[in-house]
Order: structure tokens, then C-alpha cells, then sequence
């Protein structure tokens, strides 16, 4: 009864502020809203690997540089168009991270949490280094003419194109919860997730389950390193602050909370435009990162110390 | 068999007693060599040392050049110095860009004062400051304008454009600046240069870099159209130059001039259908090669041995340096100190940048070569030079066209 209180207070509330942003500032609700799309779609796939391998994958956002780089390598010899390079880039980065998982990660599982912190930012140190040594630190940007679109209301004009990662976090965060739920072998890695020995006892292939969550994370991310091609421009250091934001992310919506990860992303998102949308605030909308993650996680510690 | 072997032991002798005889000048070139900067940059150096020795080298001895890397950093800067100086016991040094490894290298530069022709470090406040004035920094040759420099010069371009061309009218500036230091700086330098004198109405904000993981340029550019500027400048990094100029489509942000002052242009800029009209902050371009000579040469001889254009102007600025160094070894007749800074005070080089580099006191120290920048706009895919009218390539095309 008091949960469900809450939850309504709670909807209550998050109603009236979007009412409230809609006749004030709309366009904090617009960009803010995009850029929680994009949040959530890169902090997904990491949130799929802590949730079941728990290893924290500090090369998660090298994994989308090398996949968004590999995308403009080959859009660019084959004439082709980003949007359609997601799935091949996807197939590509699945086998490679399969291949990284089986080489190294696979070797660190039963090692200290240190170990494997160490491992995962000597890769994601590796990967970046590789391309620097490739591709020099020269940027490469594909021009596209439909990010350009826009669309007014009123005497307000915006960019729509970046909806289009709000679109692609829901169906990644909906499509990982059927697939969890709904599929054997999504079930089989919900119980290697939630006890690994249990599992192999029952027969499963705890190993196999892992590579695969790991390469099924990958395939996500390296469709969003061929869509990201659309949004930014690339260079070796990209990726490097979307592992930071998208661990944080986790740890605000609760690891193994996939669907969590939107709500968090909606709030870093509006929160940070809200900021930038004034003169006085506009250089704290950084600090409204760390704010957040310390505020919840504060909250949460202080509800379990009740409880 | 013993006797062949002697044979070939007198022969090597022979061979290594004539490299000996004839010897080298040695030129320690320090670049952040994964930077297309430093890349392109220690390239056309090398280019330039070939050049010379095809055509007999100097004072009939070959040049060579050693090229470590500083990855940017002071502490492999000064590092860098250190092994060329001791090691490679090299006799000048040339390179540089980032002013924070310049700053690294200074104390070592100090101590084997040895000539140093450098082509990056714009920042005044920590480089020429560590240089300090004359006669302890007479040995420090800079080639690229100093930050106060570059400001002047964009003044003096704009009064001369507006005084030229009567329709283009500029009251109200907006600088979009990334957050960093490199932003902050531009920020401060625009407020003095164009706000001191209330001519005209500054205002700006700053965006995060994509370079620093932002990449979000909604807010500023909700800003600058509120603002409704004549001319529009952003000061951030060539990650920014593509999605900010998407995102002002996007919001149909238009201004009179649209006005970029990255330190490089992502390749295949001038391709995007975006980059037209679009004004940029520069020294060189290809589309000099049609009126200088001296630059048609330089892009003409990079393109036969490295198969690739020169995309930044740090490139032909380290070629310059080079040959201004072999120019002054011969006039000087030596490597050592004194001299050299004696003949390089004479120097007059007709650069591939389009000006003759000759070198006069700055603020503090006694020799800095370039002190203009140009102002330059995208056209049909290229780089054109606008202002010096001197060097001029093509007429403004004001003003930047609605977006359709």
C-alpha cells in the first residue's frame, strides 16, 4: 500500500514536471530526451554484461569506437550509408568481442574484481592507442544530410534526428527483456547471472552463456558505433567518456535493472539541459552528473539501512 | 677467403671514413607524432632535408633529421631534448605545436642553448613567458603567431574586410568557446580585441568539446540565436567543425557570417554539403598554389613522395623551418649558437604560407617570424584566402545563405 503510494507520488510528480517543462522550457524536455536516448543505448549492452558475466567493462565505449570506426571504414569504401551499415558493423563487433571474451576477459572471470579491472582498462587503453597508431588522431565525420532535420512548433525549431536514439534505447531495453524472459536461452542466462555454479549444475554451459552475453552486448554496441557515426564526430578518445557515463548509469538504476537504465538516462538528460537551458547554470550541467549518481546512491544505501 | 675479407674491411673502412670526412648536420625535430599535425609536420621537415641534400646539402656536409615523439606531453618533451641533445648530439632543434609539451622542453632548451626554429606554441601566458626576454631567449626562433597575434590580426582582418566590402556590416559577435582552456582563452581575447572599444556587442557561451566527450551543441546554439549575431565564431576542435554546423541547420541558425577557428578541419570537410561559406581562421590552403609559387612547389613535391595532401598548415610551416635553418647555416658558416642567431636575424624566406618569414622582436622575445593569421572560406570544397588582400584567392561570399 505504501509502495504503491509512492509510486503514485512519484508519477504524480514526474507529470506535473513535464507539464511544468512543456509550457516553460520545452526545449529541455526535447534535448533532454534525446540525449537520454543516447545515454541508455550505449549504457544498455554494459549493463547486459554486469547484470550476467559481472565484470565491469571498462573498454565498453573503445568496443563502440573501434565498431564506429570500422563502420566508416567500410561505409566509405563500399559508398554506403551508416543506417546501413548497423547490422554488418553488429555481426563484426559480436565475433570480435566473442573472440576478445575467449582470449582474455574469459581468463580473468575467477580473479579478483582488481584483476579484471585492470584487464578490461588495458584493453580499452590497447584498443584506443591501436587506432591513435592507425588513424592518427585525425577526426573523420561522415556528412549526412538527414541529421539535419528539423521540425518547428511555434517559433521553436529543433533538430530530430536524435530521436532516433530514444527509439533505438527502447527497443534495446524492451528487446533484452523479452529476450531474458521470454527465450530459453535468455532464461539460461538469467540463472548463470543470478548463480553460476546452480546453473552448470542443471547442466548449462556457464562458459558458452557468458561468451554469449558478451557477444550479444557487443553486437549492440557495435550497432551503435556505426549509428553513432551519424551523431558525432570520430577519433580514438570518443569512447572513453560513454564507458564512464554509462557505468554510473548502471549504478544509479540498479545493476541488472535494464529498463532502469532509461529512467536514470531521462534524468541525467533533462537534468543537464535543464542547467545548460540558463546563463548562471549553464557550466554546473557537468557537475548534475556526479550530483545525481552520489544523491542516489546515497538514497539507496540510506532505504537499505531502513529497511 | 681471409684475403676477401680484408678487402671488404678496407672497403667499409674507406666508406666510413669518407661519411666521416664529409659529416652531418644534425636537426633534432620534436612532434606529437600521432597528431596529423606532428605527423604532417615532421613529414615536410623531412621532405625539406631532402630537398637540401639533393641540391648538395650545406656547407657540403648532408642534413639529417631525428624525429622523436613527444606524445604530446612535457615530460617526453623534455625528455625528447634531453636524448637529442646528448645522444643524438643533434646541432639545432626544430618542431613543436601544443603549447603545454613546449612549455616541458624550455628548461632543457635553456640549458644546451642550442637554435631552436619551433612552429607551434601560440600560448603567450606560459610559453613566451618561460622564454622570457632577450638575450637569455635569443636562441629560441618562433614561428607561429603568438596567441595575442593571432587576435590583432583577426581585428585588423575584419575592420579591412568590412572597409572593403561595404555590404558586410558587423555590430554583434557571438563566440561559441569549448570549456577548455584553449575556449576560455579565445573568450577572454575576443571580449578585449572586439569589446574594448564598444564598437561592438560581444556575447558568447561555452559548449563541451566532442573532443572531451561532449559533443551537445543545443544550448550555445540556442544562445547564439537568441543573440541574433552578424558573426558567429566558434572556437573549439575539428570533432566539433560537422555535427555543430548539423545541429545550426537543424535549428535554422543562420548568421551573416558563420565562422570556425579550429586548430585542424576533420579530412573531407570542404565535401559535406554544409561547408560552404563557412569562414575559417588559417595560415595556408591549397588554393595558394595558384598565385605562390613557392607553396605550389611545396604541395606539388609532399604529394609525389607521400601520396597524400597536406591537410594542415603545420606543414608547410615545419618545411619553412627547415630551409630557414639550412639558409642560416650557410650564411653563418657553423651550427654554433651565436652565429647562427646572428645570421637567422637576417633572414628573409619566401614561405609556401604566402608572406616573406623575416623575424622581429614580439612582446618578450626578440625572434618571432609570422604574426598574421589569414581569414579564409570554404568555396566549391576549398579553402580560399579572403584577407590578406595580398594573398587573396577568391571575394567573400557574404552572407552566409538560410539553410534550405
Amino acid at each position: 500500500m505504501v509502495v504503491k503510494r509512492r509510486t503514485a507520488i512519484i508519477a504524480a510528480l514526474s507529470i506535473a514536471a513535464v507539464v511544468a517543462l512543456i509550457l516553460w522550457k520545452p526545449t529541455v524536455l526535447i534535448y533532454g530526451l534525446q540525449a537520454a536516448g543516447l545515454y541508455a543505448a550505449v549504457a544498455i549492452p554494459m549493463g547486459l554484461v554486469l547484470g550476467i558475466v559481472h565484470i565491469v567493462n571498462l573498454a565498453h565505449g573503445e568496443f563502440m569506437m573501434v565498431a564506429a570506426y570500422a563502420a566508416y571504414f567500410g561505409c566509405k569504401a563500399l559508398g554506403m550509408d551508416p543506417l546501413l551499415a548497423i547490422i554488418p558493423t553488429a555481426i563484426v563487433t559480436a565475433i570480435f568481442g566473442w573472440v576478445m571474451f575467449q582470449l582474455t576477459i574469459r581468463r580473468a572471470l575467477k580473479a579478483p574484481e582488481l584483476n579484471q579491472l585492470i584487464l578490461t582498462f588495458g584493453l580499452a587503453i590497447a584498443f584506443t592507442q591501436a587506432i591513435n597508431l592507425i588513424f592518427t588522431s585525425q577526426t573523420y565525420k561522415m556528412p549526412l544530410d538527414y541529421v539535419s532535420a528539423s521540425m518547428d512548433i511555434g517559433d521553436i525549431t529543433f533538430g530530430v534526428w536524435s530521436f532516433v536514439f530514444v527509439a533505438v534505447a527502447i527497443v534495446f531495453a524492451y528487446g533484452l527483456k523479452f529476450f531474458l524472459t521470454k527465450t530459453m536461452t535468455g532464461k539460461a542466462a538469467v540463472a548463470v547471472g543470478q548463480n553460476p555454479r546452480g546453473a552448470a549444475i542443471v547442466g548449462i554451459d556457464v562458459y558458452r552463456t557468458y561468451g554469449f552475453v558478451f557477444a550479444l552486448a557487443l553486437a549492440l554496441v557495435g550497432a551503435m558505433g556505426a549509428l553513432f557515426l551519424t551523431k558525432s564526430a570520430i577519433f580514438p578518445s570518443v569512447g572513453s567518456p560513454f564507458t564512464m557515463k554509462s557505468f554510473c548509469l548502471i549504478a544509479m538504476a540498479g545493476i541488472g535493472n535494464i529498463p532502469g537504465i532509461l529512467g536514470a538516462s531521462v534524468l541525467l538528460g533533462v537534468a543537464e539541459n535543464f542547467l545548460r537551458a540558463f546563463r548562471p547554470t549553464r557550466d554546473w550541467a557537468e557537475i548534475v552528473f556526479f550530483v545525481l549518481i552520489i544523491v542516489v546512491i546515497l538514497a539507496r544505501s540510506l532505504k537499505g539501512r531502513k529497511s | 677467403m681471409k684475403k676477401r675479407m680484408m678487402l671488404a674491411l678496407a672497403v667499409l673502412a674507406l666508406i666510413a671514413g669518407s661519411a666521416y670526412a664529409q659529416g652531418t648536420i644534425k636537426i633534432g625535430g620534436i612532434w606529437t607524432l600521432a597528431d596529423i599535425t606532428g605527423k604532417q609536420g615532421s613529414a615536410a621537415a623531412q621532405l625539406a632535408v631532402d630537398e637540401i641534400n639533393a641540391a648538395g646539402g650545406v656547407l657540403g656536409k648532408k642534413l639529417e633529421l631525428i624525429v622523436v615523439d613527444d606524445e604530446g606531453k612535457a615530460d617526453k618533451a623534455a625528455a625528447a631534448v634531453e636524448k637529442l641533445a646528448t645522444v643524438d648530439k643533434v646541432d639545432v632543434f626544430v618542431g613543436g605545436m601544443a603549447s603545454g609539451a613546449e612549455l616541458g622542453k624550455i628548461p632543457a632548451f635553456k640549458k644546451y642553448n642550442k637554435v631552436v626554429m619551433s612552429t607551434g606554441a601560440a600560448g603567450s601566458a606560459t610559453v613566451e613567458k618561460a622564454l622570457g626576454p632577450s638575450p637569455d631567449s635569443d636562441f629560441y626562433f618562433h614561428l607561429h603567431p603568438w596567441d595575442y597575434n593571432q587576435g590583432a590580426s583577426y581585428a585588423e582582418g575584419w575592420d579591412a574586410i568590412q572597409k572593403k566590402y561595404p555590404n558586410i556590416q558587423i555590430k554583434k559577435i557571438f563566440l561559441a568557446y569549448e570549456e577548455g582552456a584553449f575556449g576560455k582563452s579565445s573568450w577572454d581575447a575576443t571580449k578585449i580585441l572586439f569589446g574594448s572599444d564598444k564598437r561592438y556587442t560581444i556575447d558568447g557561451a561555452s559548449f563541451k568539446s566532442a573532443l572531451l566527450g561532449g559533443g551537445d551543441y543545443t544550448a550555445v546554439l540556442e544562445a547564439a540565436k537568441a543573440f541574433k549575431p552578424d558573426l558567429f565564431l566558434w572556437a573549439g576542435y575539428d570533432a566539433d567543425a560537422l555535427p555543430l554546423l548539423e545541429q545550426s541547420k537543424a535549428m535554422k541558425f543562420s548568421p551573416g557570417i558563420y565562422l570556425g577557428a579550429p586548430p585542424g578541419w576533420p579530412i573531407d570537410f570542404g565535401a559535406s554539403k554544409l561547408s560552404p561559406n563557412v569562414m575559417l581562421y588559417g595560415m595556408w590552403s591549397t588554393a595558394m598554389n595558384n598565385n605562390n609559387p613557392s607553396s605550389a612547389k611545396f604541395f606539388k613535391n609532399y604529394v609525389a613522395k607521400y601520396k597524400e595532401e597536406p591537410a594542415t598548415y603545420f606543414a608547410p610551416l615545419a618545411y619553412s623551418a627547415v630551409f630557414i635553418l639550412a639558409d642560416g647555416i650557410k650564411a653563418a658558416g657553423t651550427t654554433e649558437t651565436a652565429a647562427l642567431v646572428k645570421a637567422l636575424e637576417a633572414t628573409k624566406y619566401a614561405s609556401p604560407l604566402g608572406e616573406t618569414i623575416t623575424f622581429t622582436p614580439s612582446t618578450i622575445i626578440k625572434h618571432q617570424g609570422i604574426t598574421r593569421q589569414k581569414i579564409l572560406q570554404w568555396q566549391n570544397g576549398d579553402q580560399q584566402v579572403i584577407w590578406p588582400f595580398e594573398a587573396a584567392t577568391a571575394v567573400p561570399v557574404y552572407p552566409f545563405p538560410a539553410w534550405k
